[in-house]
Protein backbone atom coordinates (compact mmCIF):
# COMPACT_ATOMS: atom_id res chain seq x y z
CA UNK A 1 0.00 0.00 0.00
CA UNK A 2 1.12 3.57 -0.59
CA UNK A 3 0.29 6.92 0.91
CA UNK A 4 -2.53 8.80 -0.85
CA UNK A 5 -1.57 11.50 -3.30
CA UNK A 6 -1.80 15.20 -2.56
CA UNK A 7 -5.11 15.36 -4.45
CA UNK A 8 -6.51 12.70 -2.18
CA UNK A 9 -5.50 14.69 0.90
CA UNK A 10 -6.91 17.97 -0.34
CA UNK A 11 -10.11 16.55 -1.82
CA UNK A 12 -11.92 16.46 1.50
CA UNK A 13 -15.30 17.39 0.03
CA UNK A 14 -15.57 14.41 -2.27
CA UNK A 15 -16.68 10.95 -1.33
CA UNK A 16 -14.02 8.34 -0.84
CA UNK A 17 -15.86 5.10 -0.23
CA UNK A 18 -13.96 1.89 -0.72
CA UNK A 19 -11.75 -0.39 1.23
CA UNK A 20 -8.54 0.39 -0.65
CA UNK A 21 -8.36 3.84 0.95
CA UNK A 22 -9.57 2.72 4.35
CA UNK A 23 -6.54 2.53 6.64
CA UNK A 24 -8.52 0.69 9.29
CA UNK A 25 -8.96 -2.12 6.75
CA UNK A 26 -5.86 -1.96 4.56
CA UNK A 27 -3.24 -1.84 7.34
CA UNK A 28 -4.68 -4.83 9.28
CA UNK A 29 -5.18 -6.66 6.00
CA UNK A 30 -1.52 -6.27 5.04
CA UNK A 31 -0.42 -7.32 8.54
CA UNK A 32 -2.68 -10.40 8.44
CA UNK A 33 -1.47 -11.34 4.96
CA UNK A 34 2.15 -10.97 6.07
CA UNK A 35 1.62 -13.15 9.15
CA UNK A 36 -0.22 -15.86 7.20
CA UNK A 37 2.32 -15.92 4.38
CA UNK A 38 5.11 -16.18 6.97
CA UNK A 39 3.34 -19.22 8.42
CA UNK A 40 2.63 -20.64 4.92
CA UNK A 41 -1.13 -20.76 5.52
CA UNK A 42 -3.46 -20.02 2.63
CA UNK A 43 -6.94 -19.76 4.07
CA UNK A 44 -9.11 -16.80 2.99
CA UNK A 45 -11.45 -17.27 5.96
CA UNK A 46 -8.56 -17.12 8.43
CA UNK A 47 -7.19 -14.06 6.67
CA UNK A 48 -10.61 -12.37 6.95
CA UNK A 49 -10.91 -13.22 10.65
CA UNK A 50 -7.36 -12.14 11.48
CA UNK A 51 -7.78 -8.89 9.53
CA UNK A 52 -10.90 -7.90 11.43
CA UNK A 53 -9.48 -8.99 14.79
CA UNK A 54 -6.43 -6.75 14.23
CA UNK A 55 -8.71 -3.94 13.02
CA UNK A 56 -10.87 -4.35 16.15
CA UNK A 57 -7.84 -4.11 18.40
CA UNK A 58 -6.63 -0.98 16.57
CA UNK A 59 -10.09 0.61 16.88
CA UNK A 60 -10.25 -0.33 20.57
CA UNK A 61 -6.86 1.32 21.15
CA UNK A 62 -8.00 4.43 19.25
CA UNK A 63 -11.13 4.66 21.41
CA UNK A 64 -9.11 4.09 24.61
CA UNK A 65 -6.58 6.80 23.71
CA UNK A 66 -9.44 9.17 22.98
CA UNK A 67 -11.09 8.34 26.30
CA UNK A 68 -7.85 9.06 28.17
CA UNK A 69 -7.49 12.40 26.39
CA UNK A 70 -11.18 13.19 26.98
CA UNK A 71 -10.86 12.61 30.73
CA UNK A 72 -7.78 14.84 30.81
CA UNK A 73 -9.52 17.53 28.73
CA UNK A 74 -12.58 17.40 30.96
CA UNK A 75 -10.53 17.73 34.14
CA UNK A 76 -8.50 20.64 32.78
CA UNK A 77 -11.50 22.47 31.34
CA UNK A 78 -13.61 21.86 34.45
CA UNK A 79 -10.75 23.26 36.47
CA UNK A 80 -10.68 26.40 34.37
CA UNK A 81 -14.46 26.78 34.55
CA UNK A 82 -14.22 26.54 38.34
CA UNK A 83 -11.31 29.00 38.46
CA UNK A 84 -8.65 26.47 39.44
CA UNK A 85 -5.89 24.72 37.55
CA UNK A 86 -7.02 21.13 37.28
CA UNK A 87 -4.49 18.29 37.57
CA UNK A 88 -0.86 19.44 37.27
CA UNK A 89 1.29 17.27 39.55
CA UNK A 90 1.61 13.85 37.85
CA UNK A 91 3.50 13.99 34.56
CA UNK A 92 3.71 16.96 32.17
CA UNK A 93 0.81 19.32 32.95
CA UNK A 94 -0.82 16.54 34.95
CA UNK A 95 -1.42 14.33 31.91
CA UNK A 96 -0.56 11.10 33.72
CA UNK A 97 -3.14 11.69 36.46
CA UNK A 98 -5.55 9.39 34.58
CA UNK A 99 -3.01 6.59 34.47
CA UNK A 100 -2.36 6.98 38.19
CA UNK A 101 -6.12 6.77 38.86
CA UNK A 102 -6.52 3.77 36.58
CA UNK A 103 -3.71 1.92 38.32
CA UNK A 104 -5.19 2.75 41.71
CA UNK A 105 -8.54 1.27 40.60
CA UNK A 106 -6.73 -1.78 39.21
CA UNK A 107 -5.16 -2.72 42.56
CA UNK A 108 -8.31 -2.06 44.60
CA UNK A 109 -10.02 -5.02 46.19
CA UNK A 110 -13.15 -6.36 44.47
CA UNK A 111 -16.19 -6.85 46.67
CA UNK A 112 -19.35 -8.78 45.92
CA UNK A 113 -21.91 -7.44 48.41
CA UNK A 114 -23.87 -9.89 50.49
CA UNK A 115 -27.17 -11.14 49.03
CA UNK A 116 -26.20 -9.75 45.63
CA UNK A 117 -26.91 -11.81 42.53
CA UNK A 118 -23.43 -12.63 41.23
CA UNK A 119 -24.44 -13.43 37.68
CA UNK A 120 -26.52 -10.29 37.22
CA UNK A 121 -23.98 -8.17 39.06
CA UNK A 122 -21.06 -9.14 36.81
CA UNK A 123 -22.71 -9.85 33.45
CA UNK A 124 -24.40 -6.44 33.32
CA UNK A 125 -20.97 -4.85 33.58
CA UNK A 126 -19.83 -6.78 30.52
CA UNK A 127 -22.98 -5.82 28.61
CA UNK A 128 -22.72 -2.12 29.48
CA UNK A 129 -19.03 -1.80 28.60
CA UNK A 130 -19.11 -3.97 25.46
CA UNK A 131 -22.25 -2.37 24.03
CA UNK A 132 -20.83 1.11 24.56
CA UNK A 133 -17.63 0.14 22.79
CA UNK A 134 -19.66 -1.39 19.99
CA UNK A 135 -21.19 1.98 19.05
CA UNK A 136 -17.82 3.09 17.70
CA UNK A 137 -17.71 0.08 15.34
CA UNK A 138 -20.49 1.55 13.19
CA UNK A 139 -19.48 5.22 13.48
CA UNK A 140 -16.99 6.23 10.77
CA UNK A 141 -14.31 8.74 11.70
CA UNK A 142 -13.08 9.79 8.26
CA UNK A 143 -13.60 8.64 4.65
CA UNK A 144 -10.26 6.83 4.99
CA UNK A 145 -10.66 5.65 8.58
CA UNK A 146 -13.75 3.65 9.42
CA UNK A 147 -14.44 0.19 10.77
CA UNK A 148 -17.64 -0.59 8.87
CA UNK A 149 -19.61 1.60 6.50
CA UNK A 150 -23.01 -0.08 6.38
CA UNK A 151 -26.25 1.13 4.84
CA UNK A 152 -28.03 1.05 8.20
CA UNK A 153 -25.16 2.53 10.23
CA UNK A 154 -27.17 5.33 11.82
CA UNK A 155 -30.03 3.02 12.82
CA UNK A 156 -27.59 0.42 14.15
CA UNK A 157 -25.71 3.03 16.20
CA UNK A 158 -28.88 4.08 18.00
CA UNK A 159 -30.02 0.47 18.40
CA UNK A 160 -26.73 -0.28 20.19
CA UNK A 161 -27.06 2.95 22.16
CA UNK A 162 -30.35 1.67 23.57
CA UNK A 163 -28.99 -1.63 24.93
CA UNK A 164 -27.57 -0.06 28.09
CA UNK A 165 -30.84 0.70 30.05
CA UNK A 166 -31.75 -3.01 30.21
CA UNK A 167 -28.36 -3.84 31.71
CA UNK A 168 -28.60 -0.88 34.08
CA UNK A 169 -31.95 -1.89 35.53
CA UNK A 170 -30.66 -5.45 36.04
CA UNK A 171 -27.53 -4.04 37.70
CA UNK A 172 -29.66 -2.02 40.11
CA UNK A 173 -31.81 -5.05 40.90
CA UNK A 174 -28.85 -7.44 41.34
CA UNK A 175 -26.90 -5.18 43.70
CA UNK A 176 -29.45 -5.65 46.50
CA UNK A 177 -29.12 -2.01 47.47
CA UNK A 178 -32.02 0.44 47.60
CA UNK A 179 -29.94 3.26 46.12
CA UNK A 180 -28.88 1.03 43.23
CA UNK A 181 -32.46 -0.06 42.61
CA UNK A 182 -33.75 3.53 42.52
CA UNK A 183 -30.86 4.59 40.30
CA UNK A 184 -31.54 1.76 37.87
CA UNK A 185 -35.22 2.65 37.56
CA UNK A 186 -34.43 6.33 37.16
CA UNK A 187 -31.87 5.56 34.48
CA UNK A 188 -34.36 3.47 32.53
CA UNK A 189 -37.14 6.05 32.80
CA UNK A 190 -34.81 8.84 31.70
CA UNK A 191 -33.38 6.91 28.76
CA UNK A 192 -36.87 5.90 27.62
CA UNK A 193 -38.03 9.50 27.73
CA UNK A 194 -35.14 10.87 25.72
CA UNK A 195 -34.88 8.02 23.23
CA UNK A 196 -38.01 9.15 21.38
CA UNK A 197 -37.17 12.85 20.76
CA UNK A 198 -33.62 11.88 19.83
CA UNK A 199 -34.74 9.28 17.29
CA UNK A 200 -37.34 11.60 15.74
CA UNK A 201 -34.69 14.32 15.40
CA UNK A 202 -32.34 11.86 13.74
CA UNK A 203 -35.15 10.83 11.38
CA UNK A 204 -35.57 14.46 10.29
CA UNK A 205 -31.95 14.32 9.16
CA UNK A 206 -32.77 11.09 7.32
CA UNK A 207 -35.69 12.82 5.56
CA UNK A 208 -33.31 15.44 4.19
CA UNK A 209 -30.42 13.13 3.34
CA UNK A 210 -32.54 10.15 2.28
CA UNK A 211 -30.22 7.51 3.75
CA UNK A 212 -29.10 5.86 6.97
CA UNK A 213 -25.48 5.67 5.81
CA UNK A 214 -23.15 7.99 7.75
CA UNK A 215 -20.83 8.60 4.80
CA UNK A 216 -23.67 9.54 2.47
CA UNK A 217 -25.18 11.87 5.10
CA UNK A 218 -21.82 13.65 5.43
CA UNK A 219 -21.41 13.87 1.66
CA UNK A 220 -24.91 15.33 1.36
CA UNK A 221 -24.01 17.98 3.92
CA UNK A 222 -20.75 18.71 2.12
CA UNK A 223 -22.55 19.34 -1.17
CA UNK A 224 -25.51 21.25 0.34
CA UNK A 225 -25.39 22.76 3.80
CA UNK A 226 -24.62 21.53 7.32
CA UNK A 227 -27.86 20.28 8.83
CA UNK A 228 -27.33 22.46 11.88
CA UNK A 229 -28.44 25.47 9.77
CA UNK A 230 -31.91 24.36 8.57
CA UNK A 231 -32.55 22.08 11.56
CA UNK A 232 -31.37 24.32 14.39
CA UNK A 233 -34.34 23.23 16.56
CA UNK A 234 -33.42 19.63 15.98
CA UNK A 235 -29.79 20.35 16.86
CA UNK A 236 -30.80 21.80 20.23
CA UNK A 237 -33.21 18.92 20.92
CA UNK A 238 -30.51 16.42 19.97
CA UNK A 239 -27.92 18.14 22.17
CA UNK A 240 -30.19 17.98 25.23
CA UNK A 241 -31.27 14.41 24.46
CA UNK A 242 -27.75 13.10 23.93
CA UNK A 243 -26.56 14.69 27.19
CA UNK A 244 -29.49 12.99 28.93
CA UNK A 245 -28.71 9.69 27.19
CA UNK A 246 -25.08 9.66 28.29
CA UNK A 247 -26.14 10.85 31.77
CA UNK A 248 -23.83 13.80 32.10
CA UNK A 249 -24.29 16.32 34.84
CA UNK A 250 -27.37 18.42 34.15
CA UNK A 251 -29.23 15.12 33.64
CA UNK A 252 -27.31 12.69 35.86
CA UNK A 253 -30.23 11.93 38.17
CA UNK A 254 -29.52 8.15 37.98
CA UNK A 255 -26.27 8.64 39.87
CA UNK A 256 -26.95 11.86 41.73
CA UNK A 257 -24.37 11.91 44.52
CA UNK A 258 -26.45 14.10 46.80
CA UNK A 259 -29.55 11.88 46.88
CA UNK A 260 -28.53 8.38 45.74
CA UNK A 261 -24.99 7.58 46.81
CA UNK A 262 -23.76 6.77 43.33
CA UNK A 263 -26.99 5.45 41.84
CA UNK A 264 -26.81 2.06 40.20
CA UNK A 265 -22.98 2.07 40.48
CA UNK A 266 -22.96 2.25 44.30
CA UNK A 267 -21.93 -1.35 45.01
CA UNK A 268 -19.35 -1.67 42.23
CA UNK A 269 -15.78 -1.40 43.47
CA UNK A 270 -12.29 -1.32 42.02
CA UNK A 271 -11.86 -2.18 38.37
CA UNK A 272 -15.63 -2.48 37.85
CA UNK A 273 -16.18 1.11 38.88
CA UNK A 274 -13.27 2.20 36.69
CA UNK A 275 -14.84 0.40 33.72
CA UNK A 276 -18.19 2.13 34.32
CA UNK A 277 -16.51 5.53 34.46
CA UNK A 278 -14.61 4.68 31.27
CA UNK A 279 -17.87 3.63 29.63
CA UNK A 280 -19.48 6.97 30.33
CA UNK A 281 -16.62 8.66 28.46
CA UNK A 282 -16.86 6.17 25.59
CA UNK A 283 -20.54 7.08 25.33
CA UNK A 284 -19.69 10.79 25.45
CA UNK A 285 -17.21 10.27 22.64
CA UNK A 286 -19.70 8.27 20.58
CA UNK A 287 -22.48 10.81 21.19
CA UNK A 288 -20.25 13.71 20.21
CA UNK A 289 -19.12 11.78 17.12
CA UNK A 290 -22.69 11.04 16.00
CA UNK A 291 -23.67 14.66 16.59
CA UNK A 292 -20.73 15.88 14.52
CA UNK A 293 -21.54 13.45 11.71
CA UNK A 294 -25.24 14.19 11.36
CA UNK A 295 -25.37 17.91 12.18
CA UNK A 296 -21.95 19.53 11.93
CA UNK A 297 -20.75 18.30 8.55
CA UNK A 298 -18.66 15.39 9.81
CA UNK A 299 -15.10 15.41 8.52
CA UNK A 300 -15.58 18.12 5.89
CA UNK A 301 -13.45 21.22 6.17
CA UNK A 302 -10.76 23.13 4.30
CA UNK A 303 -7.01 22.36 4.09
CA UNK A 304 -6.61 19.98 7.05
CA UNK A 305 -7.07 16.22 6.51
CA UNK A 306 -10.57 14.85 7.23
CA UNK A 307 -9.64 12.85 10.33
CA UNK A 308 -8.19 15.97 11.95
CA UNK A 309 -11.37 17.95 11.21
CA UNK A 310 -13.43 15.16 12.71
CA UNK A 311 -11.45 15.21 15.95
CA UNK A 312 -11.44 19.02 16.13
CA UNK A 313 -15.24 19.01 15.91
CA UNK A 314 -15.64 16.11 18.36
CA UNK A 315 -13.49 17.86 20.95
CA UNK A 316 -15.38 21.13 20.38
CA UNK A 317 -18.70 19.34 21.03
CA UNK A 318 -17.20 17.66 24.10
CA UNK A 319 -16.13 21.08 25.37
CA UNK A 320 -19.78 22.10 25.02
CA UNK A 321 -20.74 19.10 27.18
CA UNK A 322 -18.17 20.13 29.80
CA UNK A 323 -19.47 23.69 29.68
CA UNK A 324 -23.01 22.46 30.35
CA UNK A 325 -21.69 20.35 33.21
CA UNK A 326 -19.83 23.28 34.74
CA UNK A 327 -22.59 25.86 34.47
CA UNK A 328 -25.94 24.07 34.92
CA UNK A 329 -27.39 22.62 38.12
CA UNK A 330 -28.76 19.10 38.25
CA UNK A 331 -32.46 18.82 37.41
CA UNK A 332 -34.94 16.85 39.48
CA UNK A 333 -36.16 13.52 38.11
CA UNK A 334 -39.76 14.63 37.47
CA UNK A 335 -38.43 17.79 35.79
CA UNK A 336 -36.24 15.58 33.60
CA UNK A 337 -39.20 13.46 32.53
CA UNK A 338 -41.47 16.45 31.96
CA UNK A 339 -38.83 18.21 29.87
CA UNK A 340 -38.42 15.10 27.76
CA UNK A 341 -42.07 14.37 27.13
CA UNK A 342 -43.71 17.80 27.18
CA UNK A 343 -41.08 20.01 25.52
CA UNK A 344 -38.67 17.93 23.49
CA UNK A 345 -41.18 15.54 21.90
CA UNK A 346 -43.34 18.34 20.37
CA UNK A 347 -40.21 20.27 19.38
CA UNK A 348 -38.76 17.23 17.63
CA UNK A 349 -42.02 16.77 15.70
CA UNK A 350 -41.96 20.45 14.70
CA UNK A 351 -38.41 19.86 13.53
CA UNK A 352 -39.62 16.87 11.50
CA UNK A 353 -42.27 19.06 9.84
CA UNK A 354 -39.62 21.66 8.98
CA UNK A 355 -37.46 18.96 7.43
CA UNK A 356 -40.34 17.59 5.33
CA UNK A 357 -41.31 21.14 4.29
CA UNK A 358 -37.73 21.94 3.23
CA UNK A 359 -37.48 18.68 1.32
CA UNK A 360 -40.73 19.35 -0.55
CA UNK A 361 -40.29 23.04 -1.32
CA UNK A 362 -36.52 23.24 -1.57
CA UNK A 363 -36.24 26.59 0.14
CA UNK A 364 -33.28 28.90 0.20
CA UNK A 365 -30.80 26.15 1.04
CA UNK A 366 -31.22 24.23 -2.24
CA UNK A 367 -32.19 21.15 -0.32
CA UNK B 1 -26.04 -4.65 1.04
CA UNK B 2 -25.76 -8.23 2.27
CA UNK B 3 -25.54 -9.29 5.88
CA UNK B 4 -21.83 -10.01 5.40
CA UNK B 5 -21.20 -6.28 5.86
CA UNK B 6 -22.32 -6.61 9.48
CA UNK B 7 -20.05 -9.55 10.33
CA UNK B 8 -17.13 -7.28 11.40
CA UNK B 9 -19.47 -5.67 13.97
CA UNK B 10 -19.97 -9.10 15.52
CA UNK B 11 -16.19 -9.64 15.62
CA UNK B 12 -15.77 -6.28 17.33
CA UNK B 13 -18.46 -7.24 19.88
CA UNK B 14 -16.50 -10.40 20.76
CA UNK B 15 -13.26 -8.41 21.04
CA UNK B 16 -14.85 -5.80 23.32
CA UNK B 17 -16.28 -8.52 25.59
CA UNK B 18 -12.78 -10.04 25.73
CA UNK B 19 -11.41 -6.59 26.66
CA UNK B 20 -13.59 -6.54 29.78
CA UNK B 21 -12.61 -10.08 30.73
CA UNK B 22 -8.90 -9.34 30.23
CA UNK B 23 -9.13 -6.27 32.45
CA UNK B 24 -10.80 -8.49 35.11
CA UNK B 25 -7.91 -10.96 34.88
CA UNK B 26 -5.26 -8.22 35.10
CA UNK B 27 -6.98 -6.76 38.13
CA UNK B 28 -7.27 -10.22 39.74
CA UNK B 29 -3.50 -10.69 39.36
CA UNK B 30 -2.70 -7.36 41.02
CA UNK B 31 -5.26 -6.79 43.74
CA UNK B 32 -5.31 -8.18 47.29
CA UNK B 33 -8.21 -10.41 48.37
CA UNK B 34 -9.14 -10.50 52.04
CA UNK B 35 -12.71 -11.50 52.71
CA UNK B 36 -14.32 -10.01 55.78
CA UNK B 37 -18.05 -10.22 56.52
CA UNK B 38 -18.21 -6.57 57.58
CA UNK B 39 -16.69 -5.43 54.30
CA UNK B 40 -19.37 -7.13 52.24
CA UNK B 41 -22.37 -5.57 53.91
CA UNK B 42 -24.72 -3.52 51.73
CA UNK B 43 -23.63 0.10 51.56
CA UNK B 44 -26.54 2.29 52.61
CA UNK B 45 -24.77 5.18 54.31
CA UNK B 46 -23.48 3.09 57.19
CA UNK B 47 -26.93 2.16 58.51
CA UNK B 48 -28.06 -1.45 58.75
CA UNK B 49 -30.49 -1.90 55.80
CA UNK B 50 -34.12 -2.03 56.87
CA UNK B 51 -36.03 -4.81 55.17
CA UNK B 52 -35.41 -6.53 51.88
CA UNK B 53 -34.57 -4.57 48.75
CA UNK B 54 -36.46 -6.74 46.28
CA UNK B 55 -39.99 -5.86 47.34
CA UNK B 56 -43.10 -4.74 45.46
CA UNK B 57 -43.35 -1.00 45.59
CA UNK B 58 -45.21 1.80 43.87
CA UNK B 59 -43.63 2.05 40.45
CA UNK B 60 -44.26 5.62 39.42
CA UNK B 61 -42.48 5.36 36.07
CA UNK B 62 -44.96 2.77 34.82
CA UNK B 63 -47.09 5.38 33.08
CA UNK B 64 -44.05 6.60 31.16
CA UNK B 65 -43.31 3.04 30.11
CA UNK B 66 -46.81 2.75 28.64
CA UNK B 67 -46.50 6.07 26.83
CA UNK B 68 -43.09 5.00 25.57
CA UNK B 69 -44.65 2.03 23.78
CA UNK B 70 -46.95 4.38 21.82
CA UNK B 71 -44.07 6.72 21.01
CA UNK B 72 -41.82 3.85 19.98
CA UNK B 73 -44.40 2.52 17.51
CA UNK B 74 -44.66 6.06 16.13
CA UNK B 75 -40.87 6.20 15.76
CA UNK B 76 -40.71 2.90 13.88
CA UNK B 77 -43.32 4.06 11.36
CA UNK B 78 -41.59 7.44 11.04
CA UNK B 79 -38.28 5.68 10.35
CA UNK B 80 -39.76 3.73 7.46
CA UNK B 81 -41.47 6.87 6.14
CA UNK B 82 -38.33 9.01 6.47
CA UNK B 83 -36.13 6.59 4.56
CA UNK B 84 -38.56 6.38 1.63
CA UNK B 85 -39.64 10.02 1.73
CA UNK B 86 -40.54 11.49 -1.63
CA UNK B 87 -42.09 14.96 -2.07
CA UNK B 88 -44.38 13.77 -4.87
CA UNK B 89 -46.11 11.09 -2.78
CA UNK B 90 -48.71 13.43 -1.28
CA UNK B 91 -51.15 10.74 -0.12
CA UNK B 92 -48.58 8.91 2.00
CA UNK B 93 -47.27 12.17 3.46
CA UNK B 94 -50.79 13.29 4.38
CA UNK B 95 -51.57 9.89 5.95
CA UNK B 96 -48.34 10.02 7.96
CA UNK B 97 -49.21 13.54 9.12
CA UNK B 98 -52.66 12.43 10.32
CA UNK B 99 -51.23 9.29 12.00
CA UNK B 100 -48.54 11.30 13.82
CA UNK B 101 -51.10 13.88 14.89
CA UNK B 102 -53.38 11.22 16.34
CA UNK B 103 -50.62 9.54 18.32
CA UNK B 104 -49.31 12.88 19.62
CA UNK B 105 -52.82 13.81 20.75
CA UNK B 106 -53.01 10.46 22.58
CA UNK B 107 -49.62 11.01 24.21
CA UNK B 108 -50.50 14.53 25.37
CA UNK B 109 -53.85 13.31 26.79
CA UNK B 110 -52.08 10.51 28.65
CA UNK B 111 -49.54 12.95 30.07
CA UNK B 112 -52.35 15.21 31.26
CA UNK B 113 -53.98 12.25 33.02
CA UNK B 114 -50.60 11.22 34.40
CA UNK B 115 -50.31 14.49 36.38
CA UNK B 116 -53.03 13.16 38.70
CA UNK B 117 -51.15 9.99 39.65
CA UNK B 118 -47.63 11.42 39.98
CA UNK B 119 -46.41 11.55 43.56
Amino acid sequence: MSLPSWEAWTCVWGSRIGDTLNYLYSIPHSIATAILSFLHINLPQLNYLLTWVIASIILLVVVMVNVIILIYVERKELGRFMDRRGPFVVGPAGFFQNFADAFKFLIKEMILPENADGLGFNSTLVIVVASSMLIMAVVPQAPDFYYTNTDLGLLLAFAIFAIEPFAVVIAGWASNNKYSLLGGFRSTAQMMSYEVPMLITVLSVVVLAGTFNFTQIVNYQASHVWFVVPLIIGFIVFLISIVAEIERIPFDTPDAEAELVHGWMTEYAGIKFALFQLTSYVRSFAGAAIMVLIFLGGWTGPILPPILWFYIKVYAVFTLFVWMRASLPRVRIDQVLNLGWRSLLPLSLVNMLIAAFLKIYGGVFHL
Amino acid sequence: MSSAAYLPVLIFAVISVLFVLVSFVVSALLRPTKHEPLKETTYECGEVPIGDTRIQFHFQYYMFALIFVIADVLTVFLALWALSFSPSNTLVNALMFVFTGMLVAIILYALKKEELIWI
